[in-house]
């Protein structure tokens, strides 16, 4: 064929983002050789990172450019996406999809090694047994093929290594171990709003954020090179300290110091090469993006990491006479049952009160509210709920030139810290639907060849009425704290005024597991059904959301994926 | 509002959905780009703001944000960074919106025939304060004024003089305190 041909890995892992890399260091730890292939570049801190520059060293105000805006029309709306962090997000014009005729997606991603764990927003929560019970007990999806009891060690596992701040909440539905690194303090008014909140409303809890920021970093992280955690807020910039969880700073160099792990960076992976004779993934057959160079890798096993959508679309490129639906798609399920988080509940507001007291660093983090509807208090006309992000903080200088008088005064208005600014932003969970799916375009690719992602995804009633409740939620326990000139989306929520699906950039269930082979494509251990050497440990196998945010669960499913495929290959069974 | 203000606002708005749709890329292309509209010309090569501009500009910010005790916006190179924003982060409807804008607010500011930029320090303080107190009780509508005022304030508390002298910096706080009495940090946090 020409192609270059990579050979004699035990494993191939596609994709060295937030679940790849905990497959790499897991693999490799069990004495495995791994390749781990990022369709991505490399990065280089010294050269990616912009975390160290001050306010005044940033061009033009870091405000985006025109320029920027017509390059990343898409991620340029991210909250985390600036001049400064443009190069964690791909050129959209690069990586095009399309979306169904009335439907509308906003896929938020980047491509560089460490993937998404470079960029994102480091909270991290476990999925509680309501959470895994849930398609069973309402009837949407499959059920869940484990429960939070199969999960716990692994989530006890993933916290103690990447270095979760938190606190012991004891919270039902939302779970914790004793793993927790010290949490960060509550601002003042956080702990007053906290305590209005549980005395209004006994069944809802205003926690700290859990928070994947070293503050207190182990033996074991301070030897992977990761620091304290500095409280800059930086963190969308890259952390030179790695102070953060990525995979670029964590599970990556785990893996490589073990001596087992080749990083295979600018490949481009389009299908898993498939042996119907033994029914067996072979490898992976991909290009790489600079030289254009075909190349294969071979490997014993392969697991796909690749990113919820990607990882559905390589499997449904890897066609071949006996699989003419794609690889592992018996089912049809692949690219189905595209979940994830809506957002558009949210309120802010302002506070004059508890004036002498203020706070010192920058948290990269926030308030937590656990769900509570459809738990302990009803929910008016939808299935499952949402649980808030949140904080309190004295307002800076931002908006407030934007008052009457000049000169002196307003210098001595603005230098002396002004009032709280409150704000609560809803995650809620989004149903769990077969009509709502990723395929591939039949004619267009990109410019590597693998054809494009169409995504069809809609919202219903479910997700409106459950984001109309969250928004009046919101508005009504930030009055109950007496916030003044409070705005929210109360009021507004409809199909149409609800942001775009993907806009939660936690995409998820193309790949979902199940008990039954009918249904699903994987099975409990994330291991596809069809093919018994091939895994997927991405956001995809995700049979549910939930409404936390997701990746301390893919990193515990990862690694116990891992362990569970290491069993096998070392018992013959792959 | 006037009927001039709604045009212009009208304008405005129009320009800015053009430019939005990709009229002009911004940096490092500016000279050979030709204006797409007349009053839209460099001063200079990368310099946007023509003389007469930068100094009203120069007069307004050293006016709203003055040297105290702390530097002020001139000394901390706000005219400086506006010119930069104009001439190599705009597109063609906020440099028209700017310069439309700045020639109103020159007129505005005008006093019994004296451009602003030429009138003592206390004349300038005066008469500018009059004016900002009209625009915030709306008995003037102007947006540009808004919109300088703001951006005068975001590049001076940006700067570092703005940051580190008036405001409070930590470029590295080391850990996070989020109940401390105001006494121990008095200061407006630049960031």
């Amino acid at each position: 064929m020409g192609d270059l041909i990579m050979a004699d890995f035990d494993f191939v892992v596609v994709g060295s983002g937030m679940s790849g890399g905990w497959v790499a260091k897991e693999l490799c730890e069990r004495g495995f050789k791994v390749a781990v292939v990022e369709r991505g570049r490399d990065l280089v801190p010294e050269e990616d990172y912009t975390d160290f520059l001050n306010p005044w060293e940033m061009e033009h105000l870091n405000w985006k450019s025109s320029q920027d805006r017509e390059d990343y029309p898409i991620q340029s709306e991210v909250y985390a996406f600036h001049s400064y962090t443009k190069q964690f997000w791909v050129k959209d014009g690069e990586h095009p999809y399309e979306t169904a005729p009335g439907t509308r997606y906003k896929w938020r991603r980047g491509h560089h090694v460490g993937g998404r764990s470079i960029m994102w927003a480091r909270q991290s929560y476990r999925m509680s047994e309501i959470d895994f019970q849930a398609n069973a007990k309402d009837g949407y999806g499959v059920d869940w093929p484990v429960r939070y009891d199969d999960l716990k060690e692994w989530y006890d596992y993933a916290e103690t290594f990447a270095g979760i701040s938190g606190n012991d909440d004891g919270i039902e539905v939302l779970p914790s171990g004793g793993t927790f690194q010290p949490p960060h303090e509550m601002t003042h008014l956080e702990k007053e709003w906290k305590k209005v909140i549980e005395a209004k409303w006994p069944t809802r809890k205003m926690i700290i954020g859990r928070a994947a920021n070293l503050t207190q970093p182990t033996e074991e992280q301070l030897s992977l090179g990761r620091g304290q955690c500095q409280a800059r807020d930086h963190c969308f910039r890259g952390c030179s300290f790695g102070a953060y969880f990525s995979s670029k700073h964590a599970t990556l160099p785990a893996a490589e110091r073990t001596g087992n792990m080749t990083l295979i960076a600018d490949m481009a992976i389009h299908e898993v090469i498939y042996d119907a004779d033994t029914n067996r993934a072979t490898g992976v057959r991909g290009v790489n993006t600079k030289t254009m160079e075909a190349t294969e890798i071979t490997a014993r096993a392969v697991f796909l990491n690749a990113s919820t959508i990607p990882t559905a679309m390589i499997l449904l490129n890897s066609k071949s006479e006996s699989m003419p639906n794609g690889l592992a798609n018996s089912s049809g399920h692949v690219g189905h049952n595209l979940i994830g988080h809506v957002g558009g509940a949210w309120a802010r507001g302002t506070h004059t009160g508890f004036q002498d007291s203020h706070h010192f660093g920058r948290r990269p983090n926030g308030i937590y509210i656990p769900r509570y509807r459809n738990h302990t208090e009803t929910g008016e006309g939808y299935l499952r709920g949402f649980g808030f992000q949140g904080g309190a903080t004295r307002m800076t200088w931002g908006g407030r030139a934007n008052e009457a008088g000049i000169g002196a005064d307003m210098k001595d208005r603005i230098r002396t810290p002004g009032p709280w600014r409150m704000w609560l932003g809803a995650f809620g969970e989004t149903m769990p639907r077969f009509e709502n799916k990723v395929t591939l375009h039949s004619s267009k690719t990109d410019k590597w060849g693998l054809p494009i992602p169409v995504m069809d995804c809609r919202y219903t009633d479910n997700e409106v009425n459950a984001v109309s409740q969250a928004a009046e939620d919101a508005k009504e326990m930030m009055e109950a704290m007496g916030a003044v000139d409070v705005i929210s989306s109360a009021g507004s929520i409809t199909k149409d005024t609800l942001g775009a699906p993907g806009n939660g950039i936690h995409e998820m269930g193309t790949c979902r597991m199940g008990q039954d082979p009918a249904t699903s494509v994987l099975n409990k251990w994330n291991q596809s059904h069809d093919v018994p050497n091939l895994f997927v440990s991405d956001g995809s196998f995700m049979t549910s959301a939930a409404c936390q945010n997701p990746s301390l669960t893919y990193m515990a499913f990862s690694a116990r994926a891992a362990n569970h495929a290491a069993d096998l290959m070392e018992s013959g069974a792959i | 509002m006037s009927q001039l203000q709604m045009n212009r606002r009208g304008a405005i708005a129009s320009l800015l959905a053009i430019s939005a749709a990709g009229a002009l890329s911004a940096c490092g292309k500016i000279e050979q780009t030709p204006a797409l509209v007349s009053g839209l010309a460099y001063a200079e090569p990368m310099q946007f703001f023509r003389a007469d501009e930068m100094a009203l500009i120069a007069a307004i910010a050293d006016r709203i944000i003055p040297t105290t005790d702390t530097p002020g916006a001139v000394v901390a190179g706000v005219p400086e960074k506006l010119q930069a924003l104009a001439s190599e982060w705009a597109d063609d409807g906020f440099r028209l919106f700017w310069r439309d804008g700045l020639a109103e607010l020159n007129n505005a500011l005008m006093t019994e025939g004296t451009a602003f930029a030429d009138l003592s320090v206390a004349q300038q303080t005066a008469v500018l304060s009059a004016y900002d107190a009209s625009v915030y009780s709306n008995a003037v509508e102007n947006d540009l004024y808004k919109n300088l005022k703001s951006t005068v304030a975001t590049a001076y508390y940006m700067s570092e003089p703005g940051a580190t002298q008036e405001l409070a910096y930590e470029a590295v706080p080391g850990a996070w305190i989020g109940d401390a009495p105001l006494s121990d940090y008095p200061k407006t946090w630049a960031t």
